[in-house]
């Protein structure tokens, strides 16, 4: 495959797994602008373990799912009386703030003459797992979009199960959902946890990916984004974010030769589009007609 | 004598932001919405003023006029994309959405206006002083008086006028408003503009101070002013002001005494932790106790 095309594919796959990860906290009802900030954490732990300890891919991978998880986890515990907007803003207070740490986070050593390691506003240089196991773009477009197959296959079993039943519950209304006997809270955190892990593995692919991370690329644009794609994907299903990032950065890198003004374009667009379908494409409703439809025509 | 410059320093700073924070908590006080493109609305102020400028040629008070009708222009325009289409309860995620895709298409229409990374903007030229042992930028006094006129027109405005007496009205309990003859979408479209031209005035003071524009300037305003109403509790005008005061002194003081690189690290962590000890911010204690009394109706 062409390595340009593989590479704005993979990008797209990466960005789903944000765009994913908003989508969860959007699930219990909550808004985050901070996922970036937790895409950013795996991202730095994937490097430092293949980097600096020399564990092997998996070790890494895994610390970043853990390392993504634990930070939504304090965050989700710190602001548990928050709801609503006083919960968006303190996630992107709390995403900065994480990302003002790792400007500081200086931790390099030489390695093979090399020095490596993560060195403040300059980042995590050399990241080289993927020339050292002689991956090429198309190679690790499979590896990714092989991750996030198997991540939308778990959703869509998720989808179909009590827990999300009840944690739409909680997300809808959590007055119904407590008179229910559910604990909105433990839905809360358990969904903004699984959401960092999401997030956490998703960046660490992107650190393996980029080879070259810093924090200046985990600014709250990138999280804003993440959450508005999920939004015009609609929430009725897990493919939703999937087709926010499609729509975006498909139709961004397809208009590229109108790159002045494709956001002037697109923002507007995207704004007109929300007059007529607020819900985004995708809505709960749209995807309960789908499946009576479906269910019907093979019953 | 030292901590007392820095303080003052703040104030004059904390006077602009004040300002900016007035525009979201005018938004969010009477149709509980944020606005995130409204830092975008006013670099498009200032870069439509920059960008007549040579045509219009009416120097310092040209700028000050035209980044003020740019930004109550592109807040108007905001308001009937973004805000106007979704007025449901359950539809804020969406405005804000929205007005995120709007942010991003004034950014490019204002960076496509000024090509290079920073432009020049004027700023009066005023004498320095020193004021027994503190040293004070004539400019910077000029801009606090400014800021405090501005703050008590919209006080006059709110609380002597009519329209005023709406606007109170709408923000306590919208229906009932609506239903004794307020003309709420109307009233919607004022206060966007209203926020418009005190955050014109508020992005010209910042821009004149510091002599140049950068494209990061509507992301950079719209956190400040998010902060600022944070600070001193969502929705509340007089929260606003104090909440802009302080993020000002205190942002001022962390960069003398911590280095710039923590300044900005210093003001997220104030307003994290102002949100997880007191969520209600400094002064809008009231608001939250009734939103989340409504939540907790059982």
């Amino acid at each position: 495959m062409d390595p340009y095309l593989a590479s704005v594919l993979t990008n797209m796959t990466l960005i789903a797994f944000l765009a994913i990860s908003a989508y969860l906290v959007l699930v219990v009802g909550e808004v985050s602008f901070g996922q970036q900030a937790f895409f950013g954490i795996g991202a730095y732990l994937t490097a430092s373990v293949t980097v600096l300890a020399d564990g092997h891919v998996i070790w890494a991978l895994l610390t970043a799912v853990v390392g993504g998880a634990a930070g939504t986890l304090v965050l989700g515990l710190l602001t548990i009386r928050l709801s609503g907007l006083y919960f968006a803003i303190s996630t992107l207070c709390f995403a900065e703030l994480l990302r003002f740490s790792l400007l500081q986070t200086r931790f390099t050593q030489i390695i093979d003459g090399r020095k490596l390691g993560p060195d403040g506003p300059e980042g995590f240089s050399n990241i080289r797992w993927i020339f050292d196991n002689h991956f090429d773009a198309t190679d690790f477009l499979l590896l990714s979009v092989t991750c996030l197959t198997v991540l939308l296959l778990l959703l869509f079993g998720l989808a179909r199960s009590r827990l999300m039943l009840q944690a739409r519950m909680v997300g809808n209304d959590p007055i119904l959902a407590q008179s229910q006997g559910l604990n909105p809270t433990h839905y809360r955190l358990g969904f903004i946890t699984l959401s960092g892990a999401v997030a956490g593995f998703g960046g660490g692919l992107f650190a393996l990916f980029n080879t070259h991370i810093e924090p200046a690329m985990f600014g709250v644009m990138l999280g804003v984004h993440a959450l508005t794609y999920s939004i015009i994907g609609g929430l009725g299903s897990p493919i939703g974010p999937l087709i926010g990032v499609v729509l975006d950065i498909g139709l961004l890198e397809s208009i590229r030769q109108l790159a002045a003004y494709r956001m002037i374009v697109f923002g507007g667009l995207v704004a007109l589009f929300l007059v007529f379908r607020p819900e985004g494409i995708l809505s709960h409703r749209l995807v309960a007609r789908l499946k009576r439809r479906w269910g019907r025509r093979h019953v | 004598m030292n901590t007392l410059q820095t303080s003052l320093d703040g104030l004059m700073i904390g006077s602009t932001y004040a300002l900016i924070g007035i525009g979201f908590a005018l938004v969010f006080g009477i149709m509980r919405r944020i606005n995130l493109a409204f830092g975008a609305c006013l670099l498009f102020g200032a870069s439509l003023a920059i960008y007549l400028e040579p045509w219009l040629g009416w120097g310092v008070w040209g700028l000050f006029l035209v980044t003020m009708v740019g930004a109550a222009l592109a807040s108007a325009y905001v308001e009937r994309l973004c805000f106007a289409p979704h007025t449901k309860r359950t539809q804020s995620m969406t405005a804000m959405i929205a007005s995120f895709a709007i942010w991003m298409q004034l950014d490019e229409i204002s960076s496509q206006m000024l090509p290079q990374r920073t432009h020049a903007y004027d700023g009066l030229e005023m004498p320095t002083f020193w004021l027994g042992e503190i040293y004070v930028r004539g400019d910077q006094l000029l801009h606090f008086c400014i800021a405090l006129i501005s703050i008590l027109l919209l006080y006059v405005l709110l609380y002597k006028t009519r329209l005023g007496l709406l606007i109170r009205a709408t923000a306590d309990n919208p229906e009932t408003a609506y239903l004794l003859g307020v003309r709420v979408p109307w009233l919607g479209f004022i206060i966007f503009l209203l926020a418009g031209i005190l955050g014109g005035v508020g992005a010209f003071m910042i821009l004149s101070a510091d002599g140049y524009v950068t494209p990061m300037f509507g992301m950079w305003s719209t956190f400040k002013g998010l902060l600022a109403m944070i600070l001193g509790g969502l929705g509340s005008l007089p929260g606003a002001v104090i909440g802009g005061l302080i993020l000002g002194i205190v942002e001022t003081h962390a960069g003398a005494s911590l280095g710039a690189e923590y300044r900005d690290m210093v003001t997220f962590g104030l307003v994290f932790l102002v949100l997880i000890i007191r969520p209600g911010g400094l002064m809008g204690v009231k608001i939250y106790r009734t939103e989340s009394l409504a939540q907790e109706r059982i």
